[in-house]
Parts: structure tokens; C-alpha cells; sequence
């Protein structure tokens, strides 16, 4: 961990120096994968370490240049894995019935209709959120003024909303770009 | 090949804001001012006890301020201090207990010097005493009312231990504020009652506070 390094570059970020934050996030990335590797299984890795980024880039106003930058990430580390954990509890999996059907979604994937299907499988902050900024063009600070949503807020929702969505179209072979 | 990830990363890294810092002494500063806001306030429209010029002659009197005014002072301390998320309560929080503790047992001392010795639900006044505790617990939400707002800027990452913190701070400033009116300074009357409306808003603290300031 170069810890002197990380904390002059968060103090740069804290001042909104883009550049400095933005290769602090590339360096913390691979110790966050690390840490929760480690404690968490393999599926829940890559979601845990996107929470821990979006953490600190919420909360970056409480760490003190005059600290070290490691114990600040670490305690937010951990503070997301204990939140995963509670997370997973609450969510534990039950076995899928034998008889779960899948219907046929051809027509549905090639209608017109298809965005829209599939945005409404989002939750409702996340469609808006993409329909008005990726569909719509609207800037971000544009479509938190019309949703009533923060502009963090609004980049999270795009953000996680395409992420479920690739996760979605990768795990149905429907959408397969080889088919 | 962009990753996901580096989308995720380019996106935080866009358009990044300057933030001011998280500041504990500011905090702490914004705290003080609305504590002694809530303290004019009380004083101005509910008056204090019509004896005060002679209460403030006793010892006992000063001991139920003081020790009030030192658990608010460690328990705003502590909650403000956990806001750093590499910071626990925990350390504070035992020491609010060893300071009530030692509170107690200072009462006790004034209390056996002083040869008060009346029947015991006489002194107890229970009818007063919950009359206490409500006005103690209504005096104690501005306060935790306001510790709140600071909390949700913070990054408590012990949300229970804060929320408990900030229950007792909030509740011993009430305890100090309605000193200007209460009329018992009888330190058992003080330990049961005042300890009583602590607990309640420790207890509604730790249920309510921590969904609020969830990161």
C-alpha cells in the first residue's frame, strides 16, 4: 500500500482535483477486491467492492489529510462488508422450485418494445434515471433537478441500473451477441 | 477494453466537486451554539425555579448540573469523534458509564453528609419524577434533533454506539436545561428519575438514529 501516496491524493481529490482522484480509485480498487475476497464468496466480490468505491466517494468529506488514508478505507471496508453480510442474511437463498418455467421471449426481445421491457425491470429511480440521461440526453444535473434525485445519486442509479442490466441481458443466451 | 469497473470509476472520478472537510471542532462548535440556543430559549419562556437565587447556595444543586453537564460533554464528544469512521464509540461510551457511575456515587456522599433521610417513596415522589423524565426526554430532542444532522454528514461506522452516545448527550443537556426549573435537587430523586429519562432516550436512540444515518 503506498499509504503516504493515497493520502495526498485523496486530500488533491478533496479540493476536486479529478486526475488525483481518479488514480487513487485505480489503486485502492485492487485492495478492496483483495479484502473482500477474502471474506466474502466470489459472487458478492465484485458488488461488495463497487459499494466500498461509491462509499468513499460519498463520505470523502470525513477523511483528514492530517490522518492516514489506510485506517480511513479500511474502516469503510469493513464497515460495507459487516452491511453485506446483514444484506445476505436478510436474502438468504431458497431452492428454486423444479417445476420454475421459462416462457418464451422471442417475441418480446425482438419487438420494438424491448428497452422498455427491459427498463421496467429495473427499479423505478434506476430506469428514470438511464431513460433521461442515456435515452433522453439530458445532463445529470438536468435529471436530478426533474426526479427530485441528488446528482450522485442519479450517476448511482445510472450506474447500478446498467450493471443489472448487463448482468440480466449476460445471463439470458436470448441476448447473446453471437446469436 | 473498458471494464465495467473502470466505467464505474470514470464515473465517480467525472465532474468531481471540491467538498469542504468534515471538521470536528466546527461540528462541535455548531452543537455548543444550538445547545445554549435551546437553554435561552427554555429560560426565557419557562423560567427558572422561583428559589434559584437560593438553590444555587447547595451543594446538591451544583452537583445535579455538573454531573449532567459532564456526561453531555463526554457524550457529544463521543458521538462527534465516531463520525470519523475509523473511530469507535465504544471507548466513549464506557466512559459515560464510569462518569454516571462515579456521579452516583458523589450524590450518594452529598446525600449521607447532608442526614436527608425521609421515607423513601416520599422522596422518591414518583408522580413528579415521571413529570421529570417527560420534560427531560421533550428537552432532549433538539439536541439529538441536531446531533442527527451532523451525524448524517459523518460516517459512523459503529451506527448503534453513536446512536447511543447521542442519546445520552442528548439527554443529559436536557437534564442540564431543565435544572433551571425542576425543584428537586434530592440526589436519590435525582439518580432514579434523571437516569430514567436518560435510558428512554438512549433506547429510542439506538432504535430511531441509526436507520437515519445509514451510509
Amino acid at each position: 500500500m503506498a499509504a503516504a501516496a493515497w493520502d495526498a491524493l485523496m486530500a488533491a481529490a478533496q479540493l476536486g482535483h479529478g486526475g488525483a482522484y481518479r488514480r487513487l480509485l485505480g489503486e485502492i480498487r485492487p485492495w478492496l477486491l483483495c479484502y473482500y475476497a477474502r471474506c466474502l464468496p466470489p459472487g458478492y466480490v465484485d458488488d461488495a467492492v463497487q459499494e466500498a468505491m461509491i462509499a468513499v466517494h460519498t463520505k470523502r468529506a470525513t477523511y483528514d489529510p492530517a490522518r492516514p488514508f489506510g485506517p480511513w478505507l479500511a474502516a469503510i471496508a469493513r464497515y460495507k462488508w459487516i452491511d453485506r453480510l446483514r444484506a445476505m442474511k436478510r436474502s438468504a437463498a431458497d431452492a428454486l422450485p423444479d417445476d420454475l418455467a421459462v416462457g418464451d421471449h422471442e417475441s418480446a426481445v425482438t419487438s420494438a418494445s424491448v428497452l422498455t421491457a427491459l427498463l421496467a425491470k429495473l427499479k423505478v429511480p434506476q430506469a428514470t434515471a438511464i431513460r433521461l440521461v442515456k435515452l433522453d440526453g439530458l445532463s445529470i444535473e438536468e435529471a436530478a433537478a426533474t426526479t427530485g434525485q441528488s446528482p450522485s445519486s442519479v450517476k448511482v442509479n445510472i450506474h447500478r441500473g446498467l450493471a443489472r442490466l448487463t448482468a440480466r441481458l449476460a445471463a439470458d443466451p436470448e441476448f447473446d451477441d453471437d446469436a | 477494453m473498458m471494464t465495467p469497473d473502470d466505467a464505474l470509476l470514470d464515473f465517480l472520478a467525472a465532474d468531481l466537486r471540491p467538498v469542504r472537510r468534515r471538521i470536528a471542532a466546527r461540528d462541535l462548535t455548531a452543537f455548543v451554539v444550538l445547545a445554549a440556543l435551546e437553554f435561552l430559549a427554555y429560560l426565557l419562556f419557562r423560567g427558572a425555579r422561583p428559589d434559584m437565587p437560593e438553590a444555587m447556595t447547595h451543594m446538591m444543586f451544583w452537583w445535579k448540573a455538573g454531573s449532567l453537564a459532564l456526561l453531555a460533554v463526554i457524550g457529544v464528544v463521543t458521538t462527534i469523534g465516531a463520525l470519523d469512521p475509523a473511530r469507535s464509540p465504544r471507548p466513549g461510551l464506557r466512559a459515560l458509564a464510569l462518569a454516571a457511575a462515579g456521579a452516583v456515587a458523589v450524590g450518594w456522599a452529598i446525600d449521607a453528609g447532608s442526614g436527608g433521610a425521609g421515607a423513601l417513596l416520599t422522596r422518591l415522589d414518583w408522580r413528579e419524577g415521571l413529570a421529570c423524565v417527560a420534560a427531560v426526554v421533550t428537552l432532549a430532542l433538539p439536541a439529538l434533533g441536531a446531533l442527527v444532522v451532523l451525524m448524517r454528514r459523518g460516517a459512523a461506522t459503529d451506527p448503534a454506539g453513536a446512536a447511543m452516545a447521542a442519546g445520552a448527550a442528548a439527554a443529559a443537556w436536557g437534564g442540564v436545561v431543565f435544572t433551571l426549573h425542576c425543584p428537586h435537587d434530592d440526589p436519590l430523586y435525582v439518580a432514579l428519575w434523571f437516569a430514567v429519562a436518560i435510558a428512554a432516550v438512549m433506547l429510542i436512540a439506538r432504535a430511531v438514529v441509526p436507520r437515519l444515518i445509514r451510509w
